[in-house]
């Protein structure tokens, strides 16, 4: 491996793609601290741009918006007391009021310095444990890889959004969306007599249409609800390197313990930064001797926060590069633009495209160091682009999800595809529908129906999923995830009616 | 008469794709002696998934109690009111794309980013008006320029 890592730093080293990974944190840190963006939507902006590209550069450049993308949030987070991402909620706790008593140059290094340590901890953690999950994998039969995908979708239903009917329900809808035009055995499926329907829908354009609609029109909606005040913010931030170079030296464990906690998350199907970042302040709290401080502008908990959630970056990749299954959105795209670019994510990617393995590895940790001097650089420019209004925002990257599904293989019907989408995509989230379960259904579909009929080909029997080990232990994990969802669902529901009687 | 809620709505409303799809999934290949399975199976057991999930949110969704409140139409109606901008962006949207073929990238981009920055944004300031114009009219050609030329990709 350490060849092929070698041979991946030397492509990725070059001029061009090192150029590619800056723009790429660039445009990540801008959407990161762009209030009501998010990575996701970063991501999504900039993929139609790697349609030309080789794997590597293409590859590169969407590490680069994800790296960019965690980090993003520290800067609203800090200077505007606003969340640019729903994983930096914690950053704001404590990074905010740091900045009100005159110090935001310590609070951004410090969330800078623990974003940048987050995310090389996280490399480390794929790097020991992706061939290692990889390689296990690898005894994988169709059976075992069935019950692995239904398990990761009820896991996702389960812990979206608290909604487990509609959570599954999403899933299954997903799975459908998928099942459009020609099928394994060429015979065509739901084209309701329109040609143009045969070849069924690219995924691509169905994930944006039902994710960036949803997201930009309901940041409409909140403006509409929200008047929102024009903020005027003093970008003119001094870094103190000496000051951070102390905080950071006496946060060594929390620091540790954060970024594994924000590997770990980010491993897991359906959780990603925002679970990071409460579990991981949490836990920093709990360990704290001064606990009282949280809250007030203490370091530990900015550390506890940007720790976590840049490290999820290195952590989601695990699954998604060890079992081709990935855990949240932000992943489910890249594993889009991975497919797109003729490589398939899973276990036989360690052996197939090792080269592009270590590109992943190597721009995690370029991407990481130009991460720390973009934030430290360019922050008052950050501050300031942060305060672009959605009004501007919505018609813009409307527009550009147009193009980048256009671009895909230059044909219009894939911007209906988008808008129809688009539309779903809206009414679901209307109705409080999950959607992550919707488009994880919609990348893993055609797997799942493959693996399904290839072991029912192998043994028609269907008792074979619960006679083979593995294959029975994710099945009981997957009903054990429903159980366990039910049962926080009756909880929320039992809060909720104790909480309305004592308004009574 | 039966108050229409958001989850009422969605149940509702899937039952009836999961009939339709049902009915279409006739028309698929059946299986032979090759293919025992039949290319049909997949779909029709998301269908039943769909529709029991659909079926216990109804069912759950009847059995709380919901004030009484205006009938379907009016409801359908106050939602559509209240959301006019956001349908508005979606008609200009779909314009856009029915457009794009017959008038090319370049006048429809510019005239999408245009109007829907108007409506967003307002045109009641004359500073409004030279952001909503100056920023159509750069975005379009940089994007054009972009993918026409560094990415070599040939907009409509």
């Amino acid at each position: 491996m350490t060849n092929f890592f070698l041979q991946a730093l030397a492509e990725v080293g070059t001029p061009s793609v090192l150029g590619l990974i800056v723009i790429g944190v660039l445009f990540g840190i801008i959407g990161g601290s762009i209030p009501g963006f998010t990575v996701t939507m970063a991501i999504l902006v900039v993929f139609p741009f790697t349609f030309a590209m080789d794997p590597v550069s293409g590859v590169s450049l969407m590490v680069g918006v994800f790296v960019g993308g965690y980090s993003g949030g520290i800067v609203s987070g800090v200077m505007l007391g606003i969340p640019g991402t729903p994983s930096s909620i914690t950053t704001v706790y404590d990074g905010y009021p740091m900045a009100q008593k005159g110090e935001p140059g310590r609070a951004l290094g410090i969330g800078v310095a623990s974003s940048f340590l987050g995310t090389i901890i996280s490399v480390a953690v794929l790097v020991f444990f992706g061939p290692l999950i990889a390689s296990f994998s690898m005894n994988f039969r169709p059976w075992e890889i069935t019950a692995l995908i239904v398990f990761a979708l009820t896991l996702v239903a389960g812990l979206s959004s608290g909604a487990l009917l509609k959570g599954l329900m999403a899933a299954a809808l997903g799975l459908l969306i998928t099942t459009v035009g020609y099928d394994r055995n060429s015979n065509l499926r739901f084209d309701f007599g329109l040609p143009a329907m045969g070849s069924g829908f690219e995924i691509l354009p169905v994930m944006i249409g039902i994710f960036a609609f949803s997201q930009l029109l309901g940041n409409i909606e909140k403006l509409k609800d929200e008047k929102s005040e024009a903020k005027n913010i003093d970008t003119n931030v001094t870094i103190p390197y000496g000051q951070i170079l102390k905080d950071m030296a006496g946060q060594k464990l929390n620091t540790l313990r954060s970024s594994l906690i924000g590997s770990l998350v980010g491993a897991l199907p359906g959780t990603g930064g925002t679970v990071a970042n409460f579990l991981s302040y949490d836990q920093a709290k709990k360990f704290s001797k001064h606990p009282e401080k949280f809250g007030t502008g203490t370091p530990s908990g900015i550390v506890a926060s940007e720790a976590s959630n840049s490290a999820v970056a290195g952590g989601a990749f695990v699954p998604t590069l060890a079992l081709g299954i990935p855990g949240d959105l932000p992943m489910a795209i890249m594993m889009g633009v991975l497919i797109l670019h003729g490589i398939t994510p899973g276990p036989m990617m360690f052996e197939q495209n090792p080269v592009l393995v270590g590109a992943i590895y190597a721009s995690l940790l370029i991407g990481a160091v130009v991460m720390v001097l973009c934030n430290l650089l360019l922050v008052r420019w950050f501050a300031k682009i942060s305060l672009i209004p959605q009004q501007i925002l919505v018609p813009v990257v409307l527009m550009l999800c147009a193009i980048g599904a256009y671009a895909l293989n230059n044909n219009l019907f894939d911007i209906w595809v988008l808008f129809i989408f688009g539309i779903i995509g809206y009414l679901l989230w209307k109705a409080e529908v999950p959607l992550t379960p919707l488009i994880l259904g919609v990348v893993l579909g055609d797997n799942l129906e493959r693996q399904l009929f290839r072991a029912l080909e192998l043994n028609e029997s269907w008792l074979t999923f619960l006679t083979r080990p593995l294959s029975a232990l994710f099945l009981a994990l997957a009903v054990a995830s429903i159980l366990f969802s039910l049962y926080q669902d009756r909880k929320i529901q039992r809060l909720k009616g104790a909480a309305q009687q004592e308004n009574v | 008469m039966l108050t229409l809620t958001k989850d009422r709505a969605l149940a509702l409303a899937l039952l009836l794709i999961v009939a339709v799809m049902w009915m279409e999934s006739g028309s698929i290949a059946p299986p032979t002696s090759w293919q025992p399975y039949g290319s049909a199976l997949f779909p029709r057991i998301l269908l039943v998934v769909i529709g029991s999930f659909s079926l216990l949110i109804l069912v759950r969704s009847l059995l709380v109690k919901v004030p009484e409140r205006a009938g379907a139409k009016q409801l359908v109606a106050g939602w559509f009111k209240s959301r006019r901008t956001i349908l508005a962006l979606f008609l200009l949207f779909g314009l856009y794309a029915a457009l794009l073929p017959a008038v090319g990238y370049i006048a429809t981009t510019m005239g999408f980013l245009v109007a829907s920055l108007a409506l967003l944004m307002g045109i009641d300031t004359r500073r409004k008006w030279i952001i909503n114009l100056t920023l159509s009219f750069t975005l379009t050609l940089v994007i054009f320029v972009v993918f026409r030329y560094g990415l070599n990709v040939w907009l409509p």
